[in-house]
């Protein structure tokens, strides 16, 4: 017997609230761990207490043509984490240290030369920052497909938006990525 | 590198505690609870009577812990409350009306009281303590009932006179024992 889908428990919870449950159980996890990934363990704890808070209260708008509330419940943590755009520039910004310490590591295990391995340490705050001056809008589709592997229409469902407009907007990252990167790269090349 | 796998290699995880989802869990779990009990509609419901309803509703949330139905507000264009109603525990309801209203009194005028108003609480001892400090006049103290029940008596703003309860201990019927000199006795 296969399982329920999320639409037909989010469906049967409108009348027996508990069997949401259900759905804290599939995707807590996930969810947890995308809030984690954004705003670091402490703060994601909070925010996905809300995030499940405001789940069950709006239950009855999930659209019960979508099988899977993943795509839903992101959408949801996505807009909470608008107002945590200060710690999540923290938290960018130490992850880029550390990508370049592993990088460092990754190089120096493969012997690759020492120069490549110190462009580590001047690149990765670089596509921190870049990351960080995106408008909201391409940000979160960015971060949705990079980081949470979300497919485009995926990330259309939680963001709400037509697949047309979430290719837009990650090729609209994508180009400023690329020309942020560029630019700053050169900025710091006439700098020295 | 392409910009997504730049962007692609930022990621990083939070440490993961278990506890954190048990935590979420059980929070939802109270959440869901609380709607279950919303959801079940008593089938009887006292309206009390008020000149005031506005301090009523105040009060009534200050001092014994109910809280509005959000969305039970009647007002008229000047802003005065005609009627609301107000819930408590796991499915008691009452509604507030204006005094004279369905040929009902507030007692605040009119010094008759015509019912009083009995309301399961699950720690007696602290919300007597709680009403007291709040204002509410205290007309019966504590005492232990003969049929299990720990009580006690108070007066709202208006005069409406509510007894609050806690099961405390069972007592078999045949054990009851209202003796003549129970103060409660008419």
């Amino acid at each position: 017997m296969s399982s329920p889908s999320d639409a037909d428990v989010i469906g049967r919870s409108l009348a027996e609230p508990e069997a949401f449950a259900a759905i804290y159980d599939r995707h807590a996890e996930t969810t947890l761990r995308f809030l984690g990934r954004r705003v670091g363990a402490e703060a994601a704890e909070g925010l996905h207490g809300e995030l499940f808070r405001i789940a069950f209260e709006r239950r009855k708008t999930f659209d019960g043509s979508r099988a899977s509330a993943l795509p839903w419940l992101y959408g949801i943590a996505s807009n909470l984490l608008r107002k945590h755009r200060r710690s999540e520039g923290r938290r960018l910004r130490a992850s880029a240290r550390m990508a370049a310490v592993h990088e460092l590591a990754d190089r120096r295990a493969h012997a690759s030369a020492s120069a490549a391995a110190l462009d580590a340490h001047a690149l990765f705050p670089r596509v921190a920052d870049a990351i960080d001056s995106l408008p909201e809008g391409e940000r979160e589709a960015l971060l949705l497909f990079a980081w949470e592997e979300l497919s485009y229409q995926h990330v259309a469902d939680a963001l709400e938006l037509p697949i047309g407009t979430v290719r837009s907007r990650l090729s609209r990252a994508r180009a400023r990525l690329r020309e942020l990167l560029g630019e700053r790269g050169k900025e710091r090349v006439r700098s020295r | 590198m392409k910009p997504i796998d730049l962007a692609k290699k930022l990621r990083r995880d939070a440490a993961s505690d278990p506890a954190v989802l048990d935590r979420g869990r059980a929070k939802l779990m109270a959440q869901i609870q609380r709607e279950s009990e919303v959801r079940s509609q008593p089938t009887i419901i006292p309206q009390l009577p008020y000149h005031d309803l506005r301090a009523a509703l105040e009060f009534l949330e200050r001092a014994f812990g109910f809280r509005e139905i959000p969305t039970s507000r009647v007002e008229d264009e000047r802003g005065v409350v005609g009627h609301a109603m107000m819930e408590f525990g796991a499915n008691g309801v009452i509604g507030l009306g204006g005094h004279g209203g369905h040929s009902a009194l507030s007692p605040k005028v009119d010094g008759v009281v015509s019912q009083y108003l009995s309301v399961y609480v699950p720690d007696v001892e602290a919300h007597y303590e709680h009403a007291r400090a709040a204002g509410a006049r205290i007309v019966m103290g504590l005492r232990d009932q003969f049929w299990g029940d720990r009580t006690y008596e108070a007066l709202d703003l208006e005069g409406h006179r509510w007894r609050f309860h806690q099961k405390i201990r069972e007592v078999p019927q045949e054990k009851w024992n209202w003796s003549s000199t129970d103060p409660d006795k008419p």
